[in-house]
């Protein structure tokens, strides 16, 4: 009963052939199925795709990209679509690759420590089908319950536990990868720490799509810590609060997250889906773990709760159980989504800095706030000074995405001024390819962009993205090319 | 900068001229405005998991009917496919950080759906026979059961089953009158004549129990049980003859009219009950919902639909929460409890009916993975899509223990849904009603007492 059947009704070759390759149901056409497409977690660019294939295989995805290359159709490659700086945002109308479809845990080998994934693999899966073994996957992102691995690898994601474990690229072993000409290659040895040669391993990961599709992942697995503690301060000055963060570190003690959240911050949170319970009018909270061997940790959760003492602590405290630390990290997690339960939009940036300028850093941005008018919050991982300043704003009014964006790169200005970066974990892809700026030369992108082209050589794989696109030398050489070859 | 180029180019949102759903109750602004697409909801989504589409996707769905209020899509088939493929099991609710009501928004989009593309032929037919012809009319329900139990209790039905002449049904139908449930005398019928049925020793309160359609007529030993339960743990209960279908079926449709006509009727039948017990999850969550259909209608109803609703309560929550006689007698078996999405997701129940069960002796409950992931069976929507339904049904089932002897769950649709899942996959798991067990154990230290 009111069963629909879906013929493919369209007159575009292109469309056709690509159907040939993955099957018809597994390509979208039609504006309406495109566009859920045209934007991925970084929402203040939307372009519309041209098509959207799910391949099953290294196979499918091998010959869409020679298809595409062949005829001189952009595309790019998708995972779950979380990422924060647009990396999968189709620019120039692309055809879309979506890797959802290839979500197989393939192989796990204990007793090398390594596991291996497809694409769309959802990261939170690995650690909860290897837990029972006493085994997790360290990286954890925030969207770790729905981004891929495949995902991970082109941003080379970081995460809460980073600060300690390192971020994906820290945890890669090997790869599959079909090239932009639609090869395919293998990268890394499976159970082999280091082969000689360049880094490609280390060059692909965190290229944010630009230089090949991956297509399957070895990842290093951990066995689980003998033991956990995590510790919840609340402070009155921020000031107070990002003392302390130096104040661990320089102890000697490297925990395996250190979270900050300021009062914006905790605002949002307490309103949405899983509050704690945090005091509303504190200025700062601390989420610090620390995990390892059992012998030791008492020591070091004694030695967290002096530093926090000294530095004024309103108060702090131990999780009594997991099922108290589970919903700390909840809240915590879900921080960025959060937002919008006291914001219509928000633009969330991702500046690094030496963790000792945090006092400073964080007053700078509290300044963009107050020039811009608009509401900052911080979420951030504080023990690696890796800053997400939450700018908050409401598309529909004329002019605040235009200042949100504003606010945005000031506050990355002000990461660069003190010796930080303008990236820790979510990548450049559109949303701060001019920032690219403030931290490189010229020469330094003209470095980059050159190594780009030896992989990329026609620059159909997602353009645009990572580096400054206008008056740039070997933008403008490849678009040369491009046309001579229309 | 290039970046506010782009910026400039896009349309300036949520203005009202450029909107395409041009009838009354427009999907609410302010529900997707909470939605940043964060992507936290897409691995919550049942249909998501089975296509791996976003469009089919809860932030996909709520992108595409904002962009129909931003006038970059019309309200078409191609739009209509993703929002009527939602199974409405609220699953994305609970995943969501900022707490968007991506159900509330999917029937809102479905009622623009329905004014636009009202259904043509003999769909038309078949839902206006259903949804018009016999649910709203508790009688004309009473009269369908008495055909199904003619038909099961005459030999037709096994002669029917011999006879393959069910070969002409599609395969989801045959495996469903392949498990339906043994009709019995529905309680409204058994208990029309008494205003209250009494409390079995001393009152405590009294209740008012919304019997539903479904679980009345197919399930009516569950409704039995229910008040076996009820009377026997001090509460007199009502069954208000006013009464009906708590239209949840035509609101998930799309006819919102119909539901607020069922609505105004449910809220005057209970109008003089300070408790409305319910014991299917699809229906208390329904009756919870009823301010959402009177948003943009006059205040008075609305009022009394707020009221209405802060009355209702599902029963194991009830129980739980008023406390209850704990069984004496032995029930040995080892069960695991299926989330019904509506109780789950949709009342935030969870915890009550496994402690409910647990409180039984003998009882062994081992834990389902995903329990609370959707079963596919979604009102009627295991009816009307057939396929999608089938492939949740079939995730669904692979995450049953197979040391599991009974499936426990507190909605009448997953048990048809979950019965057919058990059947079609080779299982044997016998499927169960929260209270029905409850009651089984009272009932069994009665006779041990009596023995005694």
């Amino acid at each position: 009963m009111f069963r629909r059947k879906k013929a493919l009704k369209t007159e575009d070759t292109h469309i056709k052939q690509l159907a040939d390759i993955v099957g018809p149901k597994e390509v979208l056409f039609h504006k309406e199925d495109l566009i859920s497409y045209e934007s991925d977690g970084f929402t203040i660019h939307s372009h519309m795709p041209k098509a959207v294939v799910f391949p099953k295989n290294t196979e499918e995805v091998a010959a869409v990209v020679k298809y595409c290359a062949d005829h001189d159709l952009p595309f790019l490659a998708r995972g779950a679509g979380t990422g924060l700086s647009g990396g999968a945002i189709p620019l120039n109308g692309e055809v879309i690759i979506s890797l959802v479809k290839m979500k197989r845990l393939l192989h796990v080998d204990l007793e090398n420590r390594q596991a291996v994934v497809e694409p769309g693999y959802v990261n939170l899966k690995l650690t909860h089908s290897i837990s029972d073994k006493g085994y997790y996957y360290a990286p954890d992102p925030s969207s770790q319950y729905c981004c891929t691995i495949g995902g991970n690898v082109a941003e080379n994601a970081g995460g809460a536990h980073c600060l300690k474990y390192g971020v994906t690229t820290n945890h890669i072993l090997g790869l599959e990868v079909v090239t932009p000409a639609g090869d395919i290659i293998e990268i890394g040895r499976e159970g082999i720490a280091d082969v000689p040669g360049y880094d490609l391993l280390g060059l692909i990961t965190g290229s944010e799509g630009t230089l090949g599709i991956v297509t399957k992942i070895t990842v290093r697995i951990l066995k689980n810590p003998e033991e956990k503690q995590t510790v919840l301060a609340y402070f009155d000055r921020v000031e107070d609060g990002s003392r302390a963060v130096s104040d661990i570190v320089s102890r000697g003690i490297v925990p395996a997250a250190l979270e900050m959240m300021d009062k914006i911050a905790i605002e949002g949170v307490e309103a949405a889906a899983f509050p704690v319970g945090h005091p509303k009018d504190i200025e700062a909270l601390l989420l610090i773990e620390v995990d390892g061997i059992s012998a030791g940790i008492e020591e070091q959760i004694d030695d967290i709760l002096d530093v926090c003492k000294k530095r004024n602590v309103r108060s702090v405290k131990v999780a009594q159980d997991e099922k108290e630390r589970a919903k700390w990290w909840a809240n915590r997690k879900t921080g960025f989504g959060a937002m919008g339960a006291i914001s219509p939009d928000y633009l969330v940036q991702d500046g690094v800095i030496p963790r000792s300028t945090l006092p400073q850093v964080l007053q700078k941005i509290n300044e963009v706030s107050q020039e811009t008018g608009l509401r900052i919050a911080n979420i951030f991982h504080a023990g690696d000074g890796n800053l997400h300043p939450l700018i908050l704003f409401d598309a529909r009014v004329p002019g605040e995405t235009e200042k949100a964006l504003e606010a945005g790169s000031k506050c990355l200005q002000a990461c660069a001024d003190a010796g930080g970066s303008i990236t820790g974990e979510h990548g450049v892809g559109i949303e701060k390819r001019e920032e690219m700026r403030f931290v490189f030369t010229d020469q330094e992108i003209q470095a980059q962009t050159d190594v780009r082209e030896v992989f990329n050589p026609h620059y159909l794989l997602n353009a645009g993205k990572l580096f400054p696109s206008s008056g740039r030398c070997a933008e403008i050489k490849a678009e040369q090319k491009k046309a001579a070859s229309e | 900068m290039s970046v506010k180029e782009n910026v400039v180019q896009e349309p300036p949102c949520t203005n009202q001229s450029l909107s395409n759903y041009l009838w009354k109750e427009k999907p609410d602004e302010n529900k997707w405005a909470d939605c940043v697409h964060c992507g936290m909801c897409l691995e919550s989504c049942p249909t998501y998991e089975v296509t791996g589409q976003e469009q089919h996707s809860p932030r996909g769905r709520v992108h595409l009917i904002k962009s129909v209020a931003e006038g970059k899509l019309e309200v078409n088939e191609q739009f209509m496919d993703p929002v009527f493929a939602c199974l409405d099991c609220k699953a994305c609710t609970t995943a969501c950080p900022a707490d968007v009501d991506v159900g509330g928004l999917i029937e809102e989009a479905r009622g623009q759906v329905r004014q636009a593309l009202p259904l043509t032929g003999w769909r038309k037919m078949v839902s206006s026979f259903f949804l018009k012809g016999i649910f709203p009319h508790p009688s004309r329900i009473q009269t369908a059961g008495q055909l199904l139990k003619v038909y099961q209790k005459s030999g037709v039905q096994s002669v029917v089953r011999k006879t393959g002449v069910l070969h002409v049904l599609p395969d989801h139908l045959k495996t469903m009158e392949s498990v339906m449930p043994k009709i019995k005398q529905p309680v409204r019928k058994k208990y029309k004549h008494e205003e209250v049925i009494k409390a079995k020793d001393k009152t405590k309160q009294e209740v008012a129990f919304l019997t539903g359609c479904v679980m009345d007529v197919m399930f009516s030993d569950i409704n039995e049980a229910t008040v076996n339960v009820l009377t026997r743990n001090g509460n007199d209960v009502a069954i208000p003859k006013q009464q009906t279908c708590c239209g949840a079926l035509h609101v998930h449709a799309g006819d919102r009219d119909m539901g607020r006509k069922l609505a105004k009727q449910n809220i005057e039948a209970f109008e003089h009950a300070d408790t409305v017990i319910t014991n299917a999850a699809g229906c208390g969550c329904m009756l919870a919902e009823y301010p959402e259909l009177f948003r943009e209608e006059d205040t008075e109803w609305r009022e009394r639909a707020e009221d209405f609703a802060k009355k209702v309560v599902d029963v194991s929550k009830y129980l739980h929460d008023t406390g209850y006689e704990k069984p004496e007698a032995k029930l040995n078996t080892t069960l695991t409890y299926h989330d019904a999405c509506h109780l789950a997701h949709g009342q935030g129940v969870r915890q009550e009916p496994r402690d409910v069960l647990l409180d039984i002796p003998g009882v062994k409950m081992v834990p389902m993975a995903n329990a609370d992931r959707c079963c596919g069976s979604a009102g009627i929507y295991n009816i009307t899509n057939p396929d999608m339904a089938g492939d949740v049904l079939e995730s669904k089932i692979e995450n049953v223990p197979e040391e599991a002897e009974m499936i426990s769950m507190g909605n009448p649709g997953c048990m048809l849904q979950m019965a057919m899942g058990v059947e079609k996959h080779g299982r044997n798991q016998q499927i169960v009603h929260t209270v029905q067990l409850l009651d089984w154990a009272y009932q069994k230290e009665d006779q041990e007492r009596g023995r005694k």
